[in-house]
């Protein structure tokens, strides 16, 4: 009968899946327990532990915005809302320099009946918004500054966010160019 | 990853975030009742005169409809404990006129102040970090500040902290 010396514990030899005579698998129950300490742990998190609560996005993270080219006079603009988190469709504007975004088409949003405003229309995830260009911007940068407002479901509001974001615009304008953000992510955001 | 699938289910639970805080001991007030602000007249109000009240601090706007929406039920409150000692100053970050027009639509029965730069970093010296609306401060008569919350007091929350504070000596 052999026996690895090295290992003496039995939860050491399961976890390692050596010696034949002593091996255990992790079976059912202790992939329950993990399940349910998982669970536990979550939900003690999620009841607000102090400290530990989720915490309210920044606007920066809640309403990302980015843009790219799409030829010397056309730029895309792009919001991606997070889940939970709404925007204004009437507080969005847009500007730039040295060459001026002319009058934009705003897609149509969720309508919300608000008591005070009336009817007013909201964007929630992705919203793509096409902004012409006054005149073709073409071998040079364009900064882009976007102003807007939003809320989060949970009943918070933001107070108005101004971004911005500067461009390369090719001077052939072959296709598209690449979405640029405005507050890119970290690598470990 | 069955077990990291369930952990983050919870966690991701639609749990609102409301950040509020009970003091067990009174943080200094201080620096709430040394605001000035001017309300929708153009006159500086200090709010070191309300020393000595309960004083609800409500940092709201008329773009913000969360906020509109608690403000009936502090006028109410305001109304029936106004006698007791019970004070709602509001700091609306907003423009003067849409302040007006929106404190008679809804005929506000305490002072509405307007505020900028300073009071917004107030705020966020008080724990709102992002300076989002509406955001609330509870003085004691001591000038103590006992709960600060970030997003709507419900009703019931706000009353059964009120009756604490304007019961106590």
């Amino acid at each position: 009968m052999t026996r690895q010396k090295s290992l003496r514990s039995p939860w050491l030899r399961a976890t390692n899946g050596i010696s034949a005579g002593s091996r255990r698998r992790l079976g059912l129950v202790e992939r329950s327990l993990a399940a349910l300490a998982a669970l536990a742990f979550g939900t003690a998190i999620a009841a607000g532990l102090p400290g530990l609560a989720p915490k309210l996005l920044p606007p920066e993270q809640a309403f990302r915005f980015s843009a790219r080219v799409l030829d010397p006079a056309t730029i895309e603009a792009r919001f991606d809302v997070a889940d939970g988190y709404y925007l204004y469709r009437d507080k969005l504007r847009f500007t730039a320099e040295p060459v001026q975004v002319l009058p934009v088409d705003l897609p149509r949003g969720q309508r919300k009946h608000d008591e005070f405003f009336g009817d007013v229309e909201t964007y929630r995830g992705a919203v793509t918004v096409r902004l012409p260009l006054a005149s073709a911007a073409s071998g040079g940068t364009l900064v882009l500054h976007a102003d807007s407002q939003g809320c989060a479901d949970a009943g918070v509001c933001y107070p108005p966010n101004p971004q911005k974001l500067t461009l390369v615009v090719p001077a052939n304008g072959a296709k598209p160019g690449p979405f640029v953000e405005a507050a890119p992510r970290g690598l470990f955001r | 990853m069955g077990a990291a699938v369930v952990g983050a289910a919870a966690l991701a639970g639609g749990i609102a975030f409301y950040q509020h805080v009970e003091t067990a001991a009174p943080r200094d007030g201080s620096a709430v009742l040394a605001l000035v602000l001017p309300d929708v007249d153009g006159r500086q109000q200090s709010l070191s005169q309300w020393r000595g009240k309960v004083l609800v601090v409500n940092f709201w706007a008329t773009w913000c409809a969360p906020c509109r929406e608690e403000m009936p039920h502090f006028i109410a409150a305001q109304a029936k404990d106004g006698a007791k000692g019970l004070q709602f100053v509001g700091i609306a970050v907003d423009q003067v006129d849409k302040v007006r027009d929106f404190a008679q639509e809804i005929r506000l029965n305490y002072p509405a102040l307007i505020g900028g730069l300073g009071a917004i970093e107030l705020s966020k010296a008080l724990g709102n970090e992002l300076a989002a609306l509406p955001f609330t401060i509870i003085l004691d008569r001591g000038g103590g500040v006992v709960h600060t919350q970030l997003g709507p007091l419900k009703a019931a929350q706000l009353d059964a902290l009120l009756d604490r504070l304007l019961t106590s000596p």
